[in-house]
């Protein structure tokens, strides 16, 4: 595991005076954030806009107002070199129900140039390789959810954006998905983690956002005394 | 490894859609349920003692047979592709896969093209049932313009299945997509079965390779053919996104 890889002052993901509404709701009320290497942890309550900010940040969702940038470039998601340095793993699966958990990796494996070999990497990680021939829609929603992550790990992003990636998890294969991320974890990427359990990601989180109602009301950054207010 | 082209993406993406249904059986089963029952009412509609004969030879107020049965055709391939165009994007709503699809490096245009090759298999497959049976049912014999007729169906798929699937992709964003798709899809599809439903008549009625590709309807087929090909490979990307 890389232990290492800590905060740093890179900059990675910024929002300027980023809002979404659906409709006449404010989902995200306007943010002003910078989003450094390492680990982030969303937390806030259901409904407070977490995943509507990573849906954000994945390009899946076009801001009312603001920007988002990655990297110092605009965030669309039919930018093919903003696509491939993104893992995203939503609230659902993201996976063919009708494949095997083989055949969903593989396609994807393919989809993204990454030698076969890493699909096997990536299943071994997460404690699946006995499961690969079987189907996606026949696995218990833990098990799916492993192999979600697996999936969004694949191409070895530089960009992890994870949603609730610990929901129906035992706590063994949770361990198992914190261990994969911090393996993942390298100088230059950054990982945001939405939950609203926060227990298990402050554990290892380099930074923690709170968000209320579609606010942040708080953002802190781990510094060598505790953790600081950030903006 | 080097990573895949365009046209391996967008074939590993067929594969994927046609290795489900060959699973689910989601979307062929239905067109071909609804492609049989409405060939055996329509087949009870015509009297079993009437001829084809040239629409200048029949008496006014009646109407040509070949008329009545290749509309009949086109009309039960066009509800039968709207209702497997209609599925399109099922299989990427189930367990959100779509967002998974949006991410990866791929033009837009491949997710459009690996739909539309999907969606012209399924046709395909409907009309290699659909036209034997209308030829039982309705005692119609082509001798060696049975190919031009695989030409006319080539032509008009690939205008429908663009246009369809990119309808497909806007009505899959909203509740109701099963009603929405044929609101969206219709009018644009009217040129092309017209032209279709003339084209097919012609060949029923003994004409060949040089009577259809007289006709204007010929050279208007190929031109809604190019331009909804064009226009759904561009388009797409907005509509799905």
């Amino acid at each position: 595991m890389n232990e290492a890889a800590g905060p740093s002052d890179h900059g990675c993901i910024e929002l300027a005076e980023l809002s979404v509404s659906y409709g006449s709701t404010l989902a995200l009320r306007p943010v002003d954030l910078t989003l450094y290497e390492g680990v982030t942890g969303l937390f806030g309550p259901n409904g407070a806009g977490k995943s509507t900010l990573l849906r954000v940040l994945a390009g899946l969702l076009r801001p009312s107002s603001g920007r988002a940038t990655l990297f110092g470039k605009e965030i669309r998601a039919s930018s093919e070199s903003i696509r491939r340095r993104i893992g995203y793993v939503g609230h659902e699966s993201g996976l063919y129900p009708r494949l095997s958990v083989i055949e969903n990796l593989t396609l994807f494996a393919n989809l993204y140039g990454v030698p076969s070999t890493r699909v096997d990497d990536v299943l071994e990680r997460l404690d699946m390789s006995e499961r690969r021939i079987a189907q996606v829609g026949a696995l218990s929603a833990g098990l799916a959810r492993r192999v979600a992550v697996a999936r969004a790990l694949l191409h070895e992003p530089d960009v992890l954006l994870l949603d609730e990636p610990y929901a129906n998890l035992d706590d063994d294969a949770a361990e198992r998905v914190s261990a994969a991320v911090l393996d993942w974890r390298a100088p230059g990427r950054v990982a945001v983690i939405a939950t609203h359990g926060a227990k298990r990601v402050k554990a290892f989180a380099d930074a923690g956002i709170i968000i209320q109602r579609g606010a942040v009301i708080s953002y802190r950054r781990k510094s060598a005394t505790g953790y600081e207010v950030a903006t | 490894m080097a990573e895949r082209g365009f046209v391996a993406k967008t074939t590993m993406l067929i594969r994927k859609d046609l290795l489900v249904e060959a699973r689910a059986r989601d979307t062929l089963p239905p067109m071909l349920a609804f492609c049989l029952t409405v060939a055996l009412l329509l087949a009870f509609s015509i009297p079993g003692n009437t001829v084809m004969q040239d629409a200048v030879e029949i008496p006014i107020g009646t109407v040509a047979l070949a008329d009545v049965i290749a509309g009949f055709l086109w009309i039960t391939i066009l509800f039968a592709g709207l209702i497997g165009f209609a599925r399109t994007f099922e299989v990427e709503r189930a367990d959100g896969a779509l967002d998974a699809l949006l991410l990866v490096p791929l033009d837009r245009s491949g997710l459009f093209a690996a739909k539309a090759v999907s969606n012209l298999v399924y046709i395909a497959v409907v009309q290699v049932f659909l036209v034997p049976v209308f030829a039982l049912f309705f005692s119609l014999s082509l001798g060696a313009d049975w190919l031009v007729l695989v030409l006319v169906i080539a032509l008009v798929d690939i205008g429908f299945v663009a246009i369809g699937t990119l309808f497909a992709s806007l009505a899959a964003q909203t509740r109701s997509r099963e009603l929405i798709l044929p609101v969206l899809a219709l009018p644009g599809l009217v040129p092309i079965f017209i032209a279709a439903v003339e084209l097919t008549s012609d060949l029923f009625l003994g004409g060949g390779l040089e009577t259809v590709a007289a006709r204007g309807w010929f050279g208007i087929l190929l031109l809604f053919d190019l331009v909804f090909v064009t226009v759904g490979a561009l388009a797409f990307e907005f509509a799905i996104d």
